[in-house]
This record gives C-alpha cells, sequence and structure tokens, in this order.
C-alpha cells in the first residue's frame, strides 16, 4: 500500500500509526490497572464491613434487645453513604435492613463462599458479598448481604474514555504534523545527494559525492554511488582508451595505403606497378581486418560477452598439437619445444587454443636462436597451472606489468615490427583466460621468462569424475 | 566456369552493399560461377524461390526481409539448398541462431574473398564424392593416398605426417587459391589466425622436397592470399 508513495508521506504515517498505537497501549493499560485498583479497594471495604459486623452478631450479649443490635449494626453499616446491607436470620426474618437505592435481587441471597458479585439495573452498578454469619443465641446461621453501589466509578470511567478518544484524535494529528516536519528535514541529505547526482555528466565522472556533511546511515548509499562512480569512469576511461588507441593503430595503415595509392596514381605507370601496389595495400588491409577482428574480441571481452563453452580440455594434448604447428618454426630457428606435465581444465577449447598459442608464437618471437620453450603443466587440488619458459633477455620490472595491455610493447620501436604482430596477442590471452576466471602473469629474471597461466580445475569434484 | 561434375556452379549473392555486392559478383563470376545480384531480403527470397541456384550467399542485415527471415522461409519451402551468411556481427547467439535455423556456414565481416571462395567451394563440394580417389596425379607428381606415398618423376619424397596433409590438400583443391588460414585449420586444426608464418615455412619446405629439383614448379603463391597448386598450362 506504501509502495512507490513518497518517503516523506510513508515516514509521516509511519510515525503516527507508531504515536496511536503507543497511546492506546498505555490508555488499555491505565483503564485496566484503575479498574483493578477499584476493586480492590471496594472487595476491602466490603470485607472490613463483613468482619465488624460478624463480630457485632457474635459477641450480642444475651438478653440485650434486638433494637439495641440494630443500632450498633446501624452505626456501622447506615453511616456508609454507598452501602446497602441486610441481615436474615436463619429462619428467613429480616435482622437487620438499610436499604439505600434498590433491593438486594433475590438470587443473591444465598451465600456463595463469601464470593464478591457484580450487578446492575439501568442506571446503578453496585459491587456486593453474600455471607454465612453466626447470631448469637441463634442455631443455624444467618445471611449477610452487604452491596456497594459503585456507580460513580463506571461514571468515572465513562468519562475518562470519552476524553481518551478525543485526546488520540488530537495527538494522531499532531504527531502527523510534526512526523512531517521530522521526516522532511530528516530526509534533506537525500535531496542533496539527488543534486549531486544530477549534476553529474560523463565529463564530471571523475567527481565523487562528498561524505562528511552525510548522516551515518545514508554513508553506505554514498559510498556504493561513489563505487558505482568509480567503474563507470573506469569503463567510460577503458572505453575512451580503446577507441583512441583504434584511432592511433589504424592511422599507420591508412596512411600508408594513402601514400602508397597516391603516390602510384600521380602518374601513368606500366601494369606491374599496379598490381605491386595493389598487392601491398592488400597487405596492409589484411592486417587492419585482423586488427578490427581482435579489437572486437577484447570489446566483447571486456564487456563481459564471450561465454565460453564448458568442456573438459585436456592441456597435455592441447599443446602438443600447438606444438606440431610451430614446430616447423622452432627447428628454423633451432629452438627446442619440450613439453612434461598433463591437467585438465574446464572451458573453450578453441579459446583456450588461442590463449595458449598467443603466447607460444610471442615466446617464439623473443627466444634467441638455440635456446629453449618449455611448457610445464601442474595440476593441483584447486587448480592447474601451465607455465611456459623460455631463455631471452630478461623483462625490465616496468613493463612486465603492462605486457598484458593491448598494443604494448615492450620496445616502442618494435611498433612496426612484425607486420602481423598487433600486439593485441597476449592481451586476447588474458581476457581468455580471466572469462575462464583464471589468471595470467609473467616474471622474468636472469636471462629466463615464463608465462604462467592458472585455470580453476575441472568442475566437477574429482571424486565424481572417477564414476563416470 | 566452375564445375563441378560437368555441371555450372549457380549463385545466389544478396548483398544491400551495393559495392560490397558487386564486388562480390565480379570476383565471384570471374571465379567461374554463375552470379545472381540482389540487394533486398524481399528480392532474395523471389529469387531464391524461383530459381534453382546451388548456393546461396545470404548477408544477415538487409532491408525488407533479413538473412535469418530468408533463410526460414526457404527453408519453408521445402529448399535444402546451402547457405552461406555474410554477417557484421560475431556474436555467439547469431551464429547459433543461424545454425539452428540451417545455415551452412557464415563469415563475418571483414573477411578476406579468398576466404569466401574457399568457403563457397567447400560447401558445393559437400555432398559430391571426390574421396573415393586414391591416388593424386599432377605432371610427374604422384601420390598415392592409401600408403601415404609421394613420388615425383618415379623418384620417393620423403614426407612428414603434416607435410603430407598440406600437399593432399593442395593437390585435391588443385587450381584454387587456398588462403593461410584454411590450411591452418585442415592441416593443423588450428581454427583461428596464429600471427606467426608457419605456413610460409611449411610451404617453404614442402616446396623444397617437391619443387625445387624439378620443373615445372608447382605450387604457387598468390601473393597476400594464399597458395595454389596447379600445373603450368
Amino acid at each position: 500500500m506504501l509502495a512507490g508513495s513518497s518517503l516523506v508521506k510513508r515516514l509521516t504515517l509511519m510515525i503516527m500509526f507508531a504515536v496511536i498505537a503507543v497511546l492506546v497501549v498505555a490508555g488499555m493499560s491505565f483503564n485496566v490497572l484503575s479498574q483493578h485498583h477499584f476493586r480492590l479497594l471496594d472487595e476491602q471495604a466490603l470485607s472490613e464491613k463483613l468482619e465488624s459486623a460478624r463480630h457485632i452478631l457474635s459477641i450480642q450479649t444475651p438478653g440485650a434487645s434486638l433494637e439495641a443490635l440494630r443500632l450498633q449494626l446501624r452505626a456501622l453499616l447506615g453511616a456508609h453513604q454507598d452501602l446497602t446491607a441486610e441481615i436474615l436470620s436463619s429462619n428467613g426474618d429480616v435482622l437487620f435492613s438499610d436499604l439505600k437505592a434498590v433491593p438486594i435481587p433475590d438470587h443473591y441471597k444465598r451465600a456463595d463462599q463469601e464470593a464478591i458479585w457484580e450487578w446492575q439495573d439501568e442506571s446503578h452498578s453496585f459491587r456486593g458479598v453474600t455471607a454465612d454469619v453466626v447470631i448469637q443465641g441463634e442455631q443455624a446461621p444467618g445471611t449477610i448481604m452487604l452491596m456497594l453501589d459503585i456507580t460513580s466509578h463506571a461514571h468515572f470511567f465513562e468519562t475518562l474514555q470519552r476524553w481518551f478518544a478525543i485526546g488520540l484524535v488530537i495527538s494522531a494529528m499532531v504527531s502527523a504534523g510534526l512526523g512531517w516536519l521530522v521526516a522532511k528535514s530528516g530526509l534533506r541529505p537525500v535531496e542533496q545527494i539527488t543534486k549531486v547526482a544530477t549534476s553529474m555528466s560523463a565529463g564530471s565522472l571523475q567527481e565523487r559525492i562528498p561524505l562528511e556533511p552525510v548522516p551515518l546511515e545514508l554513508q553506505a548509499l554514498i559510498l556504493s554511488f561513489n563505487g558505482m562512480l568509480a567503474r563507470l569512469e573506469d569503463a567510460f576511461v577503458r572505453l575512451s582508451n580503446f577507441s583512441a588507441d583504434i584511432a592511433h593503430e589504424l592511422r599507420t595503415p591508412v596512411s600508408n595505403l594513402l601514400t602508397h595509392t597516391e603516390v602510384v596514381l600521380t602518374r601513368k605507370r606500366d601494369l606491374d606497378a599496379y598490381e605491386d601496389n595493389l598487392y601491398s595495400n592488400l597487405e596492409e588491409l589484411k592486417r587492419m581486418s585482423r586488427m578490427i577482428d581482435d579489437m572486437l574480441f577484447l570489446a566483447n571481452a571486456d564487456n563481459g560477452l564471450i561465454t565460453p563453452q564448458q568442456v573438459d580440455i585436456e592441456l597435455n594434448g592441447l599443446v602438443s598439437k600447438l606444438f606440431e604447428f610451430y614446430q616447423l618454426l622452432a627447428e628454423d630457428r633451432d629452438i627446442r619445444l619440450t613439453l612434461q606435465g598433463k591437467g585438465i581444465v574446464f572451458g573453450d577449447r578453441l579459446m583456450i587454443d588461442r590463449a595458449v598459442s598467443n603466447i607460444l608464437s610471442n615466446a617464439l618471437r623473443y627466444t634467441p636462436q638455440g635456446n629453449e620453450i618449455s611448457v610445464h603443466i601442474q595440476q593441483t587440488e584447486d587448480k592447474v597451472t601451465l607455465t611456459i619458459s623460455n631463455g631471452g633477455a630478461t623483462i625490465d620490472p616496468q613493463h612486465i606489468n603492462r605486457i598484458f595491455d593491448r598494443f604494448y610493447r615492450a620496445d616502442p620501436a618494435r611498433r612496426e615490427g612484425g607486420p602481423s604482430n598487433a600486439g593485441l596477442g597476449l592481451a586476447i590471452t588474458r581476457s581468455i583466460v580471466q572469462a575462464h576466471q583464471g589468471k595470467v602473469w609473467c616474471t622474468s629474471s636472469e636471462q629466463m621468462t615464463a608465462f604462467h597461466i592458472a585455470f580453476p580445475a575441472s568442475r566437477q569434484p574429482v571424486g565424481d569424475r572417477s564414476r563416470h | 566456369m566452375y564445375t563441378i561434375g560437368a555441371q555450372h556452379m549457380k549463385l545466389l549473392v544478396a548483398e544491400d552493399e551495393p559495392k560490397t555486392g558487386a564486388y562480390l559478383q565480379q570476383g565471384l563470376a570471374e571465379a567461374g560461377f554463375i552470379v545472381d545480384r540482389v540487394l533486398t531480403g524481399t528480392d532474395a527470397l523471389q529469387y531464391a524461390l524461383s530459381e534453382s541456384y546451388d548456393l546461396l550467399i545470404l548477408d544477415v542485415m538487409m532491408p525488407g526481409l533479413d538473412g535469418w527471415e530468408v533463410l526460414r522461409m526457404v527453408r519453408a519451402a521445402g529448399k535444402c539448398v546451402p547457405v552461406l551468411f555474410l554477417t557484421a556481427r560475431d556474436g555467439v547467439e547469431d551464429r547459433v541462431k543461424g545454425l539452428e535455423l540451417g545455415a551452412d556456414d557464415y563469415l563475418i565481416k571483414p573477411f578476406a574473398f579468398s576466404e569466401l571462395l574457399a568457403r563457397v567451394r567447400t560447401l558445393l563440394r559437400r555432398g559430391t564424392s571426390s574421396t573415393t580417389q586414391t591416388t593424386l596425379k599432377m605432371a610427374d607428381l604422384e601420390v598415392d593416398l592409401l600408403k601415404r606415398r609421394a613420388t615425383r618423376n618415379g623418384k620417393r619424397i620423403d614426407l612428414t605426417a603434416k607435410e603430407f596433409l598440406l600437399l593432399e590438400l593442395l593437390m585435391r583443391r588443385r587450381g584454387e587459391v587456398l588462403p593461410k588460414s584454411l590450411i591452418a585449420s585442415q592441416v593443423w586444426d588450428m581454427n583461428f589466425d596464429s600471427d606467426t608464418n608457419v605456413i610460409e615455412v611449411a610451404i617453404r619446405r614442402l616446396r623444397a622436397k617437391i619443387d625445387d629439383d624439378f620443373a615445372p614448379k608447382l605450387i604457387h603463391t598468390a601473393r597476400g592470399m594464399g597458395y595454389m597448386m596447379d600445373e603450368p598450362e
């Protein structure tokens, strides 16, 4: 019912309901307690009178006149304004009667173990007691009835309830008003946050909402909001860098294409020259096309859009197959390829193929002639590590962390180096490994460089697998 | 004329980008195919249903009906002509959708024409039985597929397993320019572009064994596109 309505309205209503609930509970408790208190007072008065009357009746001296007894009783019972009393002898004769307002109803005239009874007619309420009484000089016990008029109590409660109801309505209205004020002022920080959030734009993503003037409860909200801004900024910066990278990387081939084509077209040439130009253009265009493919793959990976298939992959076999492919290149450069260990990962065969292949081709590119590239696979309880190490120049620590960044080349002079090497291979490897919840890192020291890929071990529990 | 089993192959190209479409038509026509070209999905459907084609090349994004729709309706009409999709998007769900609808292959733009040509020929070859051959011959080069042996001019040539596979692929598809990616995929099962010159090295080695000491030269380089084997005419 409150969903969607304004927070101020909500809080106001809640405060109002809370106040009403508290007042009702307090009023009801007061009512019950006072009723109980009055009853106790009445009972006390009745039992006192009862005891006194019994005393008088029991110590009556033999031979004393009935009149003297009545006088004594009247002195005891008649003085009380609201008290009605009647004493019957054992044979039903009225021994004493002091009726104030109404006669005592007949069915209360039997003794009932001194129980307190209540009774009311149209305009009056009564509380009374009926008890047996020993009368001196008579064989069987008589009956004594005492009845208090408690109409004034009832009046008191009626008045109390009426005033309580009026008080309740007034309190409800006042609490609603106060609640509205409290909610309004309590929510002012939210309005301020809203104002800041409204003023945010792509250009001001580095701004953060200040924490200081904000109440404690809202700080979590601000923190998560600022966190969201940070992530947005990060994504935005990456996107801008991505665009800048593309522009930068495409500039070289496009400028080659432009220059070459224009130069060729400046004057008439023989067919071979045109053909040569077209072939050269083709090579540039292929490089660009490949770069676009790779960039798209990376963009999709950045946005979490690559979803690897999930199959068990035996890494030893996968690397062996890659070795078959790269063997020719390795032999050409007198590099030995060695492989040891085995392990099973759960993932996409084509992607993992590509990830490992990129590292291998990178290693082949930088390993000096006559050296060795060794692949070591290690399977433990919870992960599978694949290490590709090769001898060669140590990578400077300042480069090692950035080696997986796209378009990053340790040696900027090599930028135009390999015609097909766009500097995206390792970035793609990292994206693939991350899409598999794995980690890839590089260590390099003492003329030895190693790339490590750690995949989580196949998700099926080991015991489960053995059963299949 | 490109023929398989002495039959002219007729293709339909549906591509809304006029320049791309025109170049595709020219390239495929020069490769020996009879090519009809349309610019919209509606036309593509009409042509595909009224004429008999050996292969449909459909762009996914087209005005009128998109490629998926055309394929669906062509299949609904009971035609099982092979279909190759051209798409600018490489979302996995796109591929799945295409394959579910019964597409036979897809190429993501930008693609190399040599790649397209190779795929088209593969699709057209599918179903025709050329695998019953046990020996392949080209000039004085003979390849025995059962004994896995190659001889040239009567001289035995020692080949590694991969070299033999490479030679077999090139000979089976004589006269066709095979892109490096296709060679990598068919011979080494490398189904992605490797940024290395492994294929160049492999071809160089095969040449050293097959061509270097002999004439005529059979392995040819199509610069920037790939390799092919053929006898000089």
